[in-house]
């Protein structure tokens, strides 16, 4: 099972590193979209469907955090996990990104275990490809 | 202010060890003697509960070695872009796995980073100035903190 991700970061080299460890860390990629802040990332997503994002908090134009506001007001895009990947690690921001929909977090700097690991909780399937179907958010779905 | 520079300097070690071992493949080493001969320089401000700035202070050789490592870019492959973008990505993280060290419990702001490809100014460790240089089989590092 291969999944579309969509990659949200101001730096080209994180995004490509995002994407070369997630590709290391054997998660099945098939296809990787990438944009550089926020608004960049809505206009992706009007675009083209993805099934998981991964959002850096500091952008230019719209940050992360305002990227969470706007795919949760959406009643299609909410449906998408989304996963914070930030070196604000502190328990006020990781709690602030959970209350804004986001359904997982990974701190920079990272390994590839820690992405995968991430990756595949909130898709919610395991390691084999196999749906954990109680790990799907099902409320996400009601529009 | 002492008080606060030991803080720092036992709290940046382990941060700036665990970025460029994680992120770049580069192990560093603590150097006893200053070492002044840096090519360039990225610097971030924070504000929290304590405000000031990072800044790490490069090598050539040590960001090309990070390019690498990070990107799989060979050497004639690597522009200055790519250095940049590494260069400010190390004070990124360096500056934030510090804070979070510091105090896991208090928000701080970041601004964005910043590059400089010159010889850095030089700072001393002082009352309110941690000064530390590493070394290693790709070049040197400084760091320094201001607060």
């Amino acid at each position: 099972m291969s999944f579309n991700v969509l990659i949200v970061d101001d730096s080209r080299s994180m995004r490509a590193v995002i994407k070369k460890t997630i590709s290391m860390s054997g998660f099945k990629i098939d296809q990787c979209v990438e944009a550089g802040n926020g608004r960049e990332a809505l206009d992706v997503l009007a675009k083209s469907w993805v099934d998981v994002i991964i959002s850096d908090i500091n952008m230019p134009e719209m940050n992360g955090f305002e990227f969470l506001e706007e795919l949760k007001k959406d009643s299609l895009l909410k449906a998408i996990p989304a996963i914070v990947i930030s070196t604000e690690g502190s328990e006020k921001r990781i709690q602030n990104a959970f209350e804004l929909g986001a359904k997982g977090f990974i701190k920079k700097p990272f390994l590839p275990e820690e992405i995968k690991k991430v990756l595949y909780e909130v898709i919610g399937v395991s390691d084999e490809g196999e749906y954990k179907e109680d790990k799907r958010d099902d409320d996400a779905f009601d529009f | 202010m002492k008080e606060n520079i030991k803080r720092i300097r036992e709290t940046m070690t382990p941060s700036i060890f665990e970025v460029f071992e994680k992120m770049f493949y580069v192990f560093l080493e603590p150097l006893d003697i200053r070492y002044d001969e840096y090519d360039m320089e990225a610097a971030i401000s924070f504000e929290g509960t304590i405000s000031g700035d990072v800044r790490i202070l490069f090598s050539r050789e040590i960001v090309r070695a990070m390019v690498q490592n990070m990107l799989g870019l060979e050497g004639d492959e690597i522009a200055v872009q790519d250095m940049e973008d590494c260069s400010k990505e190390a004070v990124n993280m360096v500056c934030g796995n510090f804070l979070s060290r510091f105090d896991s419990t208090k928000v701080f702001n970041l601004s964005a980073p910043t590059f400089k490809e010159s010889q850095p100014e030089c700072f001393e460790s002082g009352e309110d100035i941690c000064r530390m240089d590493f070394d290693s089989d790709n070049g040197k590092v400084g760091v320094v903190v201001k607060i």
